[in-house]
């Protein structure tokens, strides 16, 4: 039986595009498996939240309820996907926890896969947290994502070593639009004739890139 | 035959964590396959028991007839080590005991292996029960215990008057008991499992149990650091019973 797959979205850094990461990939699980369970751990607001209400759940780890609150939802093999929008706020002590607590390995026990999908940026607050996650994570679960309106150029080497997920800049005017609360990506795919349009360009373009992260992930569980 | 080895844990005042110490001794041993039993001086009632039915008896320390079944059976072939949890603020009076039955001088001639974990407390009290306890330590290993389990500071003390106290009886190790997240101790206590139990999401007969996969975690973390003081002292060699090479003890799996 394939693992229940649990994605990661962080980044140390704010404003990175890390919850625009994980609407779409929410967004995606939810058409492709009809569902998907989402926890939002941010202190700011607008969050995931915000924009996938009847999905997402907010979770904190600031004390041991919180961590076992999460941790022990996410553990559990129901073969419901999860998405976890990690805030910066929340990174260091997530991953020395995971670390303390041996996620990893629990995970691997209770056929679990968890995923970590790592922001990138160009700072050094950056290098250290992917340098964190690259001692901690195996490689084939550590994925990179390169939002091109973030990082504007070459990721830093190190970064470009791992496993690379590219999301592609759009202009300002089509970021505004898809930043509204009400907007939802399959919506729009699915009411928008025009497959042409760059918007659904993308859309589609990031809906593929999970599916090969899903697929891949599947391959390696065989 | 190994020698007996018999393992005093003391301190001076309560609620500096001896019991707990007890209790991760007497996991140590059973992960490493060494045959213990335990002596609870709690007297009527005993935490350590509460813990450790199956390896621990509850004894007045102060009673004769106690005393000779702990330590007139100390030559049996197994369990080979014995631990006892010396009621607090009660460790000198307990050594005097020894020394007045012979035990110090058997350890003192190498007949036995005697060894004393001495938990600290935060105050200069337990600085003088430093000194008070040297007085009963010749060939005895000396072991102070700093148990951080409680959020103890130690800071207050001033270095060079702890050195003074410190230097006093030759060979003492230090120990380090770092700090366990507060609610995975209590879910412990709740369970009344040994931490290996917990760790192991088994309930006091080994059946299976459903404690939080975080606090199960944050105890084997926990008890890790704890038994690798207890590797770097070479406890096992010390009481007589070196694990075997190589092999994975339970509770690292």
């Amino acid at each position: 039986m394939p693992a229940t797959p649990v994605y990661i979205v962080c980044s140390p850094r704010p404003h990175v595009g890390r919850t625009l990461v994980a609407r779409l990939l929410s967004e995606f699980l939810l058409l492709k498996n009809g569902k998907v369970t989402a926890f939002d751990i941010n202190l700011k607001e607008p969050s995931l939240i915000d924009f996938l209400p009847k999905i997402t759940e907010t979770a904190e780890i600031e004390d041991t309820f919180g961590k076992m609150a999460l941790m022990d939802r996410i553990i559990v093999d129901d073969g419901l996907s999860k998405v976890i929008d990690l805030g910066f706020h929340a990174f260091d002590e997530f991953f020395k926890m995971s670390e303390e607590i041996g996620f990893l390995k629990e995970a691997v026990r209770r056929n679990v896969a968890p995923v970590v999908l790592f922001m990138a940026d160009t700072d050094r607050t950056s290098a250290r947290g992917h340098e964190t996650l690259h001692r901690q994570i195996p490689p084939d679960r550590l994925i990179v994502v390169d939002d091109e309106f973030i990082v504007r150029g070459e990721l830093p080497e190190a970064m470009d070593r791992s496993r690379v997920l590219r999301v592609a800049a759009l202009p300002i005017f089509l970021k505004t639009y898809i930043d509204r609360l009400t907007f939802s990506f399959t919506d729009y795919l699915r009411q928008e004739r025009d497959s042409s349009t760059e918007l659904h360009q993308w859309i589609r373009r990031n809906y593929f890139n999970f599916r090969e992260l899903e697929l891949d992930l599947i391959m390696q569980q065989s | 035959m190994a020698k007996p080895a018999v393992i005093v844990v003391g301190a001076d005042k309560g609620g500096v964590g001896k019991t707990t110490v007890s209790r991760t001794l007497l996991d140590y041993f059973s992960a490493n396959n060494v045959p213990t039993r335990a002596f609870d001086t709690e007297s009527p009632r005993g935490t350590l028991k509460r813990f450790h039915p199956d390896v621990t008896e509850i004894v007045d320390m102060t009673s004769t007839a106690d005393q000779m079944k702990i330590f007139d059976t100390l030559n049996a072939a197994v369990p080979s080590v014995t631990v006892i949890d010396v009621r607090a603020g009660l460790l000198s009076p307990s050594l005097a005991s020894l020394r007045d039955i012979g035990f110090l001088d058997a350890a003192k001639s190498g007949q036995i292996t005697f060894a004393v974990f001495h938990i600290l407390g935060p105050s200069i009290a337990s600085l003088e029960e430093i000194a008070e306890t040297a007085n009963f330590m010749a060939g005895a290993r000396y072991f102070l215990v700093k148990n951080f389990i409680n959020n103890t500071s130690f800071f207050e003390w001033d270095q060079a008057t702890y050195n003074s106290y410190f230097h006093r009886i030759n060979d003492a190790t230090e120990l380090t008991i770092p700090k366990l997240n507060e609610m995975a101790f209590e879910q412990v206590e709740v369970a009344s499992v040994p931490f290996l139990k917990f760790v192991a999401n088994k309930g006091i007969h080994d059946e299976g149990a459903n404690y939080s996969f975080v606090l199960r975690g944050y105890v084997r973390h926990w008890l890790a650091n704890v038994w690798s003081e207890f590797d770097r002292i070479k406890l096992t060699d010390i009481v007589g019973s070196p694990s075997g090479k190589g092999s994975v003890r339970s509770g690292e799996k």
